[in-house]
């Protein structure tokens, strides 16, 4: 009997004891929420930290850099001194190669830079709208078109521009041939402002339109063929058909197609590296900055951040405004 | 405009072929102008093509004629051929071939994968910032920030990945751009409900995110592969400015112009053209579907 009380009290307690231990675990258990977030912790702490040093620190040590001077003993504060400066020389260049009379070396580069966002707004857009809405009507092989027309952009640049540089190659050129029947002999033309920089606009067209056609037909392709059925039913041309259903229904794309149009102002530097490495005038503001970055020297660095934050101060703002005022133009469509 | 009285004048309408006959000239025009545009793009490579197995000679005399001699070992001889980078070391083409298939397989995956993990996080779990982060990875595709290179270069300088390997995939991992995007609508268009049932089958959440979730969203993983690899070989400015040392091909044919095009030896100069476009080109064959329909969502996006 005696033993029989023992076991009883040695189990009594195992089981205290369990108990016990069980709301300990109780009290230190994470609950689901918590486990979640060290999960989302882990998974973000490197895309966060990556994006904090290249995307946060580089901008906030860019704009510190347009404030500073260097030179080969490094970087002091300057305040708007460097700035002042920049902005001084970027439209005021005593220089003047350009052979017209109104355009100094200086302000070739905005009118350069400034070039890229007009030739998209009223040549390569136009064209490719125009291209695409054909493309969209049982035009024959209009898959292999589309294919092709695709080539320039998975093809690298530098080969792209090579190619492109090859036809007016004044010794092998093929359209070395169109130029002299045009009546221009002087085989250093392309070379010299301002043929020089149509060049680069021709090849910027050749080039983009592919990309823009794609993206364009593509969303022709998401409108709803009813739509298409009663433009039909309601006796519409293509000309109506395309202004009063095609240009509304596809307006978000051309809208991008816009806004990457006016980046270009900003931020195109390797065509003219690739076709011309600046020569003949043909520089522009992401050019300028790509060149003092290659020097790696303290000076040109806070010069070229100093450009760059000018720019965007005074281009960004003109980008989002342009966007907003053209998303209001059709809301509500999304195809 | 003419009133439609019953079910067959609307059907007739239907058939009925523009009134303005001109439409149809029109339509053959831009057919016209289409296969133009598309013989632009497609014969000069056709003729770098056919020029890079022509001797030297051969290509002075012929140049816009057949080969007369198939010239193979012109192949052999750029892959041999030694460059010296801004560095100073001298590299092959062979080589350079090489580090553009590390730079790419590897900067492929780190950031595929990293925008596959921040974008299923940020899909499928609430946390705080998570609103924030989103806001901010649009807001870096939207909003052009210029003039940040030299601000990067000093960067780099600090960390010491100015001339590395390990810089260039540094700057490859950042996976809040348009990978991230697509990524996240794929993830946000899967149920959650695979995961509850993995969850009760008591799977952990690396485990659902692992063998469910991103097997689930193959298909744009494959495609955001696909566009990011081509992306990638064809990058110039983050080798050159971040890896001197050694030259990926986007950045060595570069070079390549400038030497043979001062001695005026175009095959060679033709040869190391098509071998940095033969990767892409097959790429572009095997996926040319899946790289158009991304483009084209990629551009809704935007």
């Amino acid at each position: 009997m005696e033993k029989i009380v023992n076991i009883d009290f040695q189990e009594r307690e195992r089981v205290q004891k369990d108990y016990k231990n069980t709301n300990q675990a109780k009290k230190f258990k994470l609950t689901k929420k918590q486990r979640d977030y060290i999960f989302v912790f882990l998974m973000l702490l490197y895309p966060v930290f990556q994006f904090v040093f290249t995307w946060a620190f580089v901008n906030i040590k860019s704009i510190m850099l347009a404030f500073q001077k260097g030179d080969i003993y490094g970087y002091e504060w300057a305040g708007f001194d460097t700035i002042i400066k920049v902005f001084k020389e970027s439209f005021s260049s005593p220089l003047n190669t350009t052979g017209v009379s109104w355009l100094n070396n200086s302000s070739v580069i905005i009118l350069n830079s400034l070039g890229f966002a007009f030739i998209t707004l009223f040549i390569s857009l136009p064209l490719s709208l125009l291209f695409s809405y054909f493309l969209s009507k049982k035009m024959p092989i209009a898959n292999v078109f589309r294919v092709i027309f695709f080539l320039p952009n998975i093809i690298p640049v530098v080969a792209l521009t090579f190619a492109f540089k090859m036809a007016y190659k004044p010794d092998i050129g093929y359209l070395s041939e169109l130029f002299k029947l045009l009546n221009i002999t002087d085989i250093t033309a392309t070379t010299k402002y301002p043929l020089s920089q149509i060049m680069i606009y021709i090849y910027c067209i050749w080039a983009g339109l592919g990309y823009n056609i794609i993206l364009i037909s593509g969303a022709i392709g998401r409108i709803p063929k009813e739509l298409f059925e009663s433009a039909k039913i309601d006796n519409c041309g293509y000309f109506k058909e395309f202004v009063h259903v095609v240009i509304p229904m596809i307006w978000p794309t051309i809208v991008t197609l816009v806004i990457l149009g006016m980046t270009n102002v900003l931020t195109l530097y390797l065509q003219p590296l690739f076709l011309t490495k600046g020569e003949g005038n043909t520089y522009t503001i992401a050019l300028e900055i790509w060149d003092s970055v290659g020097s790696k020297d303290p000076k040109s660095l806070c010069e070229a951040a100093a450009k760059g934050l000018i720019f965007s101060v005074i281009w960004s703002p003109i980008i989002l405004l342009t966007r907003k005022l053209l998303s209001k133009k059709y809301e509500g469509v999304d195809y | 405009m003419e009133k439609i009285v019953n079910m067959s004048q609307l059907e007739d309408r239907k058939k009925s072929k523009p009134q303005n006959i001109g439409y149809k000239s029109v339509k053959w025009i831009v057919f016209v102008i289409f296969t133009f545009y598309a013989l632009t793009l497609v014969i000069p490579f056709v003729w770098m093509l056919l020029n890079s197995v022509k001797s030297d000679a051969d290509f002075t005399k012929n140049i816009w004629g057949l080969p007369e001699v198939f010239e193979g070992k012109n192949f052999i001889e750029i892959l041999q051929y030694k460059v010296i980078t801004v560095s100073g070391n001298e590299e092959t083409v062979l080589e350079m071939v090489g580090w553009s298939i590390l730079t790419t397989v590897c900067g492929t995956f780190i950031n595929v994968f990293l925008s596959a993990v921040s974008a299923y996080v940020i899909s499928k779990y609430n946390f705080p910032g998570k609103g924030i982060i989103y806001g901010l990875a649009i807001f870096t595709m939207v909003v052009p920030i210029v003039g940040t290179l030299p601000a990067q270069v000093n960067m780099m300088e600090t960390l010491h990945l100015d001339d590395s390997f390990f810089g260039v995939m540094f700057l490859y991992s950042g996976c809040f751009g348009f990978n991230f995007i697509m990524l996240y609508s794929a993830f946000n268009s899967i149920s959650w409900s695979y995961a509850e049932a993995a969850n009760l089958d008591g799977a952990s959440r690396f485990k659902i995110f692992f063998k469910i979730m991103l097997p689930m969203a193959k298909g744009p993983i494959i495609a955001c592969c696909i566009l990011q690899a081509i992306t990638l070989w064809n990058d110039y400015s983050t080798p050159y400015l971040f890896m001197p040392s050694h030259y990926t091909l986007a950045v060595g044919l570069y070079e390549l112009q400038s030497e043979f095009i001062g001695i005026g030896n175009y095959p060679m100069l033709f040869c190391s053209v098509i071998i940095g476009l033969i990767p892409v080109l097959i790429i572009y064959t095997c996926f040319q579907k899946q790289i158009i329909e991304n483009t084209n969502a990629g551009g809704l996006k935007g």
